[in-house]
């Protein structure tokens, strides 16, 4: 099973998610119907695809979102807790048998920051995970944090931390302090 | 469905006319081979222009059933271009699926129980816990560049958007992830 003019990657990926013209699209069609080689690359970046769908909907994953895919996940359906903190804040939380997520709304002054990262601890200062880089919105001041659902639920009560911190050129701030204190439904 | 090795050796079109040459007493096993070549293409295409998995599964059938009735009855033509015939009627019933002219009832009331019966391959699926763990493994901002492609199918320009990065930052970072879990779930190939 072997194709001499075999679509590379990026275009399968660019084909799968609707980013090619539509005469590419057809022309893409055509070769993908009498190509068995393509094909099986392309059923398996869509068994990719959608194992990180159900990777999602199933809990399995900690992800920090943006807005709107807080929207996708309501329009698929999935049944969302939310929890909106303000820097220095604390909640008792849980998650329901039902919930499919649990929303962490993180509110903190982003405008003007160039990157943030999230710490989160959980226990003592060794179980400290930082993690670089995620995602905010600077105009809502809101990081969304998606704990694995799969996970919180597994969990007894137990208490966790997170903070931000923004940085930039002329170093690290923590811009906002959370607290957690998980109990099971 | 396995592969069925007395075949190997004939092109889809060669398979067509197989079966277009059986008469009266269908060459099943021929036909059986033609459907597991088909039924993911067919499966794909659904996946790709209707995103949903049954609409998807109910396109196979009806695609695939219509074909073999023409092969059967001699009514194609030209065998050698099955494949033409397949792709063209797979995007006409995609249109009528759109449209909602098209309905299930119609499939199941046309072929009865063969439609129930077809034994359609199983999508290739992949160990949830093994990809978790991959995603697990990925930098946030990778991540959620594949979270935010994948669970609701949007492009590169959309996905920046959200993530205030360029679409062709994404690009890169999309490609780059896809590399990472493919490898880690013991995919990568010998193509890039």
């Amino acid at each position: 099973m072997t194709c001499k003019n075999p679509i590379g990657f990026e275009t399968l990926i660019a084909y799968w998610l609707g980013e090619v013209p539509e005469k590419s699209e057809a022309k893409l069609d055509e070769h993908l119907f009498g190509c068995a080689h393509c094909t099986r690359r392309l059923e398996e970046l869509a068994a990719l695809a959608w194992g990180v769908r159900a990777a999602v909907t199933e809990g399995r994953v900690t992800m920090v979102v943006s807005g709107p895919f807080l929207e996708a996940m309501k329009q698929a359906g999935l049944a969302l807790r939310e929890y909106r903190l303000d820097p220095g804040g604390s909640v008792n939380c849980t998650i329901a048998t039902d919930d499919d997520a649990v929303i962490s709304r993180l509110q903190a002054p982003l405008s003007g920051i160039e990157r943030v990262d999230l710490v989160r601890v959980q226990g003592g200062a060794e179980s400290e995970l930082r993690v670089a880089d995620v995602p905010f919105n600077a105009a809502t001041g809101e990081v969304l944090v998606v704990p694995s659902a799969a996970w919180l639920k597994s969990m007894p009560a137990f208490r966790m931390q997170m903070r931000l911190i923004a940085v930039g050129k002329a170093g690290e701030k923590q811009i906002g302090e959370y607290t957690f204190n998980h109990s099971p439904s | 469905m396995a592969h069925d090795s007395r075949f190997a050796a004939l092109d889809d079109g060669a398979l067509a006319r197989r079966i277009g040459e059986a008469g009266a007493a269908p060459d099943s096993a021929a036909e059986a081979e033609l459907y597991r070549r088909l039924a993911p293409r067919v499966r794909l295409y659904g996946l790709r222009h209707l995103r949903d998995r049954d609409a998807a599964a109910d396109l196979v059938q009806h695609v695939l059933l219509v074909t073999l009735e023409r092969l059967r009855a001699g009514k194609l033509r030209e065998p050698d271009r099955i494949v033409s015939f397949v792709l063209g009627t797979s995007r006409m019933t995609v249109l009528e699926m759109r449209r909602g002219t098209w309905r299930r009832e119609t499939l199941l009331e046309t072929w009865g129980e063969t439609a129930e019966a077809v034994d359609a391959p199983e999508p290739l699926a992949l160990d949830p816990d093994r990809l978790a763990r991959c995603l697990e493994g990925l930098s946030e901002r990778e991540r959620s560049v594949v979270v935010l492609s994948f669970f609701a199918d949007k492009p590169a320009d959309e996905v920046g958007a959200e993530l205030s990065i360029s679409g062709g930052n994404v690009r890169v970072i999309r490609h780059r992830a896809l590399a990472r879990l493919r490898e880690c779930m013991g995919a990568a190939e010998e193509e890039q």
